[in-house]
């Protein structure tokens, strides 16, 4: 599998606050990559670095052969690169449907030039409702965002991400606050998207889940990773044990 | 009727002018309150432009540009504005042009300046010829509005309002699209200031004041923020009812922000705006059968 995004030496310090400190991370084409850590590791603060959100204090982000640490959100978005929110963003007024179409945009957003280009085109109706019936959300399609409830938004920051047709797909804990079985839900699209030869980066507190559908897991605890290696490896890894999971099991 | 058609070119300018806004605050969501002073600036710049003999097309168009170009200004600013700070910088923008009409020369000073009316067709422009050309305006913007609805450019707007840093992870640009809207909603209103002029015959500051943005403001929550109808319904509304109810200029804004603050308390999609209580009952009156039907088994 060769590399989709190499990430060297990355910081990122919020004053005195290490978020992350020093993170070399490998991510590999068609790969399910999870990213594990306890509260505050730092997990999300890697997403929004490679996202464009943060700019690092220092380090670097390659993908592709390019550097994109400090590139604005929007243009990592039209490089390929997707993201889910661990907090559900929806664009609250709009209906479910037109959330996904806003995101199936990625490409049209030029500036002036896109008054000219009509949004709801048959073609991207169709894909949207494509992409709504592979999350779940068919019988949602017309209601409000700020109708629905957290389960569905859930599927909607993933159907967002889908309909984009990224290269890389990062998940901010997409189980979040779910029940047993919207979670199994997830976990099934989830296995979906490996079948499809998605590359994907997971962050998850569940490890039953992340156990499942990844490859590879790194651990990060307080901004440094501590284990990287199957799901086999890492679920034996001493210090993960010691850093993680023994404080999981309480 | 005199008096009708007087109040009217008036009401179609405010229309005009709450269009401009809604643009700004209801479409991108951002939260201007001195659309007052873009209208002013439009005012000014074609009755000085006027006074120098500039064909009255062209000081009406130079208003639209220079409020424009002072509206990206501000929505350079605005990028880097949390929501709060840019309703308060946009209270400041107007008192600060307020105080600029009144103490520049070329603005006349606390005098004012005189405009003289366009001769078009043999005759002077009468309040009927400035409320057709204000009622064209609006009928060509709403056009061009509902075209934006449709296209990528709405759904940018639509998403940075909603939330911008969603727009951003899916490729929007929100800063371009906030400086867009800003252009755009500023010029129309320097438009609507033009003809303001020249329907008045005499500006001066106070017809660009702070309450007046309030006004403005009043007429697009009122109506329906980031509706179609919303602003037209609300200026209507706001234009004629003064002067129904006959109650004295110094209350009027006071009356104004007291309904600004019941609606957005109380009913804050506005009288005609989607989901308020007027339009649900005008859809249900027109439409029972769709109402009755459907949205039935959903679980
Ligand atoms: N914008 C910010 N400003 C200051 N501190 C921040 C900021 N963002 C994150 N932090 C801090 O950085 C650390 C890492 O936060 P982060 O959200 O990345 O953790 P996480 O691994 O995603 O945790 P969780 O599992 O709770 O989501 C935390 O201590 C957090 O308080
Ligand atoms: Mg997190």
């Amino acid at each position: 599998m060769s590399e989709l995004m190499e990430i060297k030496g990355l910081k990122m310090y919020f004053g005195g606050l290490r978020a992350i400190d020093g993170l070399d991370l490998t991510i590999k084409a068609k790969e399910t990559l999870g990213i594990i850590g306890p509260n505050g590791a730092g997990k999300t603060t890697l997403f929004n670095m490679i996202c464009g959100v943060y700019k690092p204090t220092e380090g670097e982000i390659i993908y592709n052969g390019r550097h994109i640490e400090g590139k604005p959100a929007h243009q990592v978005a039209k490089m390929g690169i997707a993201r889910t929110f661990q907090i559900s963003r929806p664009l609250a007024d709009l209906s479910i449907l037109d959330n996904v179409i806003a995101a199936a945009g990625v490409h049209e957003y030029t500036g002036i030039r896109s008054y000219f280009k009509k949004s709801h085109t048959p073609e991207v109706i169709a894909k949207a409702e494509a992409v709504l019936e592979q999350t779940g959300l068919t019988e949602m399609r017309d209601k409000k965002a700020s109708d629905v409830s957290l389960g569905y938004l859930r599927r909607l920051e993933i159907a967002r991400v889908l309909v984009t047709d990224p290269d890389l797909i990062m998940l901010d804990e997409p189980c979040a606050g779910l029940s047993n079985f919207a979670m199994n839900e997830i976990i099934e699209l989830m296995l979906k998207l490996k079948e499809m030869h998605k590359s994907v980066v997971l962050i998850e507190h569940n490890l039953p889940m992340t156990m499942k559908v990844c490859d590879r897991i790194a651990v990060l605890s307080y901004g440094v990773k501590i284990a990287e290696g199957t799901p086999d490896e890492v679920r034996n890894d001493p210090q993960v044990i010691e850093a993680y999971l023994g404080e999981e099991e309480d | 009727m005199a008096y009708f058609l007087s109040i009217s070119a008036t009401a179609a300018i405010f229309i005009l002018l709450a269009l401009s806004l809604n643009i700004i605050t209801g479409y991108a969501g951002q939260a201007m309150m001195g659309q007052a002073a873009f209208f002013g600036i439009g005012a000014y710049t074609a009755a000085i432009l006027a006074e120098r003999g500039v064909n009255f097309w062209l000081c009406l168009l130079a208003g639209m540009l220079m409020s424009g170009v002072c509206g990206a200004v501000v929505g350079f600013i605005s990028m880097r504005l949390q929501e709060d700070f840019l309703a308060i910088t946009t209270i400041g923008i107007n008192f600060v042009m307020v105080a600029l009409f009144n103490n520049l020369k070329i603005t006349g000073g606390s005098l004012g300046l005189n405009v003289a009316k366009p001769f078009m067709f043999g005759h002077k422009w009468t309040n009927l010829d400035f409320f057709i050309l204000a009622v064209v305006f609006i009928v060509i913007l709403c056009l061009l509005i509902v075209k934006m609805r449709r296209s990528w450019f709405g759904m940018a707007l639509a998403s940075i309002s909603n939330d911008p840093a969603a727009a951003a992870s899916f490729g929007i640009n929100v800063n371009r699209y906030r400086v867009l809207a800003f252009i755009i909603g500023t010029a129309i209103a320097g438009l609507a200031g033009g003809i303001y002029s020249f329907r008045m015959g005499y500006i001066s500051s106070a017809s660009f004041a702070f309450t007046v943005s309030i006004e403005v403001l009043s007429m697009v929550v009122i109506g329906g923020i980031g509706t179609l109808h919303g602003p037209i319904l609300g200026g209507i509304l706001l234009s004629f009812l003064p002067e129904i109810l006959r109650f004295a200029d110094d209350y009027r804004s006071l009356v104004y922000g007291l309904l600004l603050v019941l609606m957005v308390r109380f009913m804050p999609e506005g009288l005609f705006g989607n989901g308020s209580p007027i339009m649900r009952a005008l859809g249900r009156l027109f439409k029972p059968a769709a109402a009755a039907s459907g949205k039935g088994g959903a679980a």
